[in-house]
């Protein structure tokens, strides 16, 4: 048994470490279709890393929130986004308030900060699961980022979608799960949550005839 | 207990109804008995808590005592005023061809939700089924912002739905290091998130995770708040939506993510120096109090007006948490029922004055007191009030606010922490003197600001074209109410509401 679960821990971890690496791709990327596709990918790194951890913990309510990952954040939510570019006039971010380069050193910088902040809780965790904490912290913020520095509605969204899987990585990893009752209050959430922000992003570009939030200025002092 | 039954399932069954009915008057009905339900069973729930204390129901689910009952009072007085504006407002919007007759459902559908996601994250007793009601009050209420849908409607309910939707997320990481810190405690249970599970072993929880743990829940929540630095939605968001929106948002919304925030406080609290929660909560207070103070100097917008004085009394609010003590958390708390009364009543007039003057310009609007006659009253009621003026009750809150700061002062847990970047080196009486000063100077601010504006819209003769008096409608009762239970707080507090504010205080002081 422990050498299982030593083959686990380090498959755990490995599979946060390939979140951490999407969240990487996403920031280099350009092509807003290329972003819905990693942040899928990224989803289905979470739905291996949680069911790992249901099998390795024995808890099984945690196969049940890979399942409902799997279907939300797989399926459901890339088709919408996918069907929402197509109806854009747009398929590239052409101006980025950071360029890639910088962005990529910023995120580099994002995961140290992280590391640094989780540093005096990191050793309370089981062995299990030890650094997914840290790295959950680095995509939270990555993602955060990733909001700031886009300006497509699209890619904004892609962003609170990547935030949401750090924190989902947190609660799976870090806490084997967060009660179920709260899971998947959190899954509906985020899913509805999606939804509106498609429907958001298909009447402003009716409205502005563009979906670039730059364009968003009237309101100010 | 039945009377959180009725309160859950009123609104659930008036938004399901909401969908399927197309009489206006019959929305309107349903709305009213949607809310009247709410208050009777609001008001059992107060005499329940009242009389045995904190109570458990529905299996753990939910959990009520004198500070969730406070909140639900407010929930449930703001709310009904609400219902009853619309009634008037909505279909003279619908009259006017604004919006579709059949786009009315979906207004309440999700108002009906909005109340619901409220209801539940006041009286959960997970805080990560409060976490989720949250986030559901965002999703329910960033259509209803945009609900115009024209472009400025659009911008501010994306703005609304993005920048509060990024907030709830890290509140959600602070919930998951909570979760994090309890298991150690409380092993593998799924109760692990319960307050009743919580509270008991809070001070065997692990600090530093319940300080990183606070710190995001405040930011999340925070934003919700409309917290100076993380407000810029609140303006947009106040001054594209309906009235009544406002008015919910503004009265209602805010206190409860005060609440969500005070909740946690007492968990955290238990296992830190009450210093550090306490010092994070006047600072941002004092951020969002003085940097509202100087913009409502700047507005020439009213509804923008009233955005930044509700960021201003918010901050005022979370200055008496910080500072805390018993006179510190009561003028808090009472601060937050006064301005909830007062904010919506400004909102209602504020409603009144844009479909009367077509503009939100506070300079072409002049001569209200003819105009509108009953509406120029509110205006200036709600203005005296929101400057906190005597005989007003916010003039007692507000003054109960800085004479704890006076004599306690903030506590600096938060400097001390840092102390290597900052040195502070004032002494203690001269920083409590200097933070009353800042205080007052920003009272008296935003007291210049709001009257001034205030006397330019309601006096003077209306400009051509605008009609004249004003007729009455059901819309006209909350006004009044509203008007009568904000000076009359100033003399006499009802026994039950008294009663509520002590004990919701020593429950927040955890004694």
């Amino acid at each position: 048994m422990p050498i299982l679960s030593q083959i686990g821990s380090q498959l755990i971890d490995l599979c946060s470490a390939l979140l951490l690496l999407t969240c990487f791709a996403i920031v280099a990327q350009r092509r807003l279709s290329a972003c819905v596709d990693l942040f899928a990918l990224q989803s289905v790194f979470l739905v291996v890393t949680a069911a790992l951890v249901a099998y390795l913990t024995g808890n099984h309510h945690i196969y049940i929130a890979a399942a409902l990952t799997g279907v939300i954040k797989v399926v459901i939510i890339p088709r919408v986004l996918k069907k929402v570019i197509e109806r854009l006039n747009v398929k590239r971010e052409l101006v980025m308030n950071v360029n890639v380069p910088a962005g990529l050193l910023i995120c580099g910088g994002l995961v140290m900060l992280a590391f640094f902040i989780a540093q005096p809780i990191i050793p309370l965790g089981n062995i299990l699961t030890r650094d997914s904490l840290a790295i959950a912290l680095a995509i939270v913020l990555i993602g955060l980022f990733t909001m700031i520095a886009r300006q497509k509605a699209v890619t904004q969204l892609v962003g609170f979608l990547v935030m949401e899987n750090g924190l989902f990585l947190g609660a799976t990893a870090a806490t084997h799960g967060m009660p179920l009752i709260v899971e998947l209050g959190v899954f509906f959430d985020v899913l509805i949550a999606a939804l509106i922000a498609g429907i958001y992003t298909n009447r402003l570009q009716d409205a502005f005839d563009s979906v670039d939030t730059s364009h968003l200025t009237v309101l100010k002092e | 207990m039945i009377a959180v039954m009725v309160m859950l399932i009123a609104p659930t069954l008036a938004g399901g109804l909401s969908l399927v009915v197309h009489r206006s008057s019959l929305l309107h009905a349903i709305n009213l008995a949607s809310m009247g339900a709410l208050v009777a069973s609001e008001i059992m729930i107060t005499r329940t808590v009242l009389s045995e204390g904190p109570v458990t129901a529905l299996g753990q689910f939910v959990y009520l005592d004198a500070l969730s009952a406070f909140i639900l009072v407010i929930i449930g007085a703001v709310g009904l005023a609400c219902s009853f504006y619309m009634r008037s407002y909505m279909d003279e919007q619908v009259a006017r061809g604004v919006i579709a007759p059949t786009r009315l459902n979906l207004f309440f559908f999700l108002f009906h939700m909005f109340v619901l996601a409220m209801v539940i994250a006041t009286v959960a007793n997970s805080v990560g089924v409060q976490w989720v009601a949250i986030e559901a009050t965002t999703l329910a209420t960033t259509f209803l912002i945009a609900f115009w849908r024209r472009r400025e409607s659009l911008e501010a309910g994306w703005k609304y739905l993005i920048l509060c939707s990024v907030g709830i997320s890290l509140a959600l990481f602070g919930v998951v290091l909570t979760y994090y810190s309890s298991l150690h405690v409380l092993g593998d249970v799924s109760q692990a998130l319960n307050l009743t599970q919580l509270l008991p072993v809070a001070d065997r929880l692990n600090p530093h995770v319940l300080k990183l743990a606070f710190i995001f829940i405040l930011v999340g929540y925070g934003t919700k708040v409309g917290l100076v630095p993380m407000h810029s939605w609140l303006p947009d968001a106040y001054t594209e939506a309906p009235a009544p929106v406002v008015a919910m948002l503004a009265g209602v919304l805010e206190v409860v993510a005060v609440y969500a925030v005070l909740r946690m406080r007492m968990i955290v609290d238990h296992a830190v120096p009450s210093t550090f929660t306490g010092g994070l909560l006047a600072l941002l207070g004092f951020a969002s109090f003085v940097t509202a103070a100087f913009f409502i100097l700047i507005q020439h917008n009213y509804k923008r007006l009233f955005a930044y004085s509700s960021i201003e009394h918010m901050g005022i609010a979370m200055i008496g948490f910080g500072v805390g003590g018993t006179l510190g958390t009561f003028g808090g708390l009472f601060h937050l029922l006064n301005h909830a009364f007062a904010k919506s009543l400004a909102f209602f007039a504020a409603g009144n004055i844009h479909r009367r003057f077509h503009t939100v310009e506070i300079g072409h609007v002049q001569g209200l007191v003819i105009a509108q006659p009953w509406t120029a009253m509110a205006l200036m009621i709600s203005g005296l009030a929101l400057s906190a003026l005597p005989p007003f009750a916010s003039f007692a809150s507000e003054m109960q606010v800085i004479t704890a700061l006076a004599a306690q002062g903030v506590p600096g847990m938060w400097l001390s922490s840092t102390g290597g970047m900052m040195t502070v080196t004032l002494s203690d009486q001269f920083s409590r003197v200097g933070l009353a000063a800042v205080f007052l100077l920003s009272a008296v601010l935003a007291f210049g600001g709001l009257i001034y504006r205030m006397t330019g819209m309601v006096w003077g003769t209306p400009p051509e074209g605008v009609a004249r008096g004003e007729i009455w409608t059901l819309g006209h009762l909350p006004i009044i109410l509203l008007a009568v239970a904000l000076v009359g707080f100033g003399f006499f507090l009802p026994p039950p509401i008294r009663q509520l504010l002590e004990q919701a205080t020593s429950i927040l002081l955890l004694d």
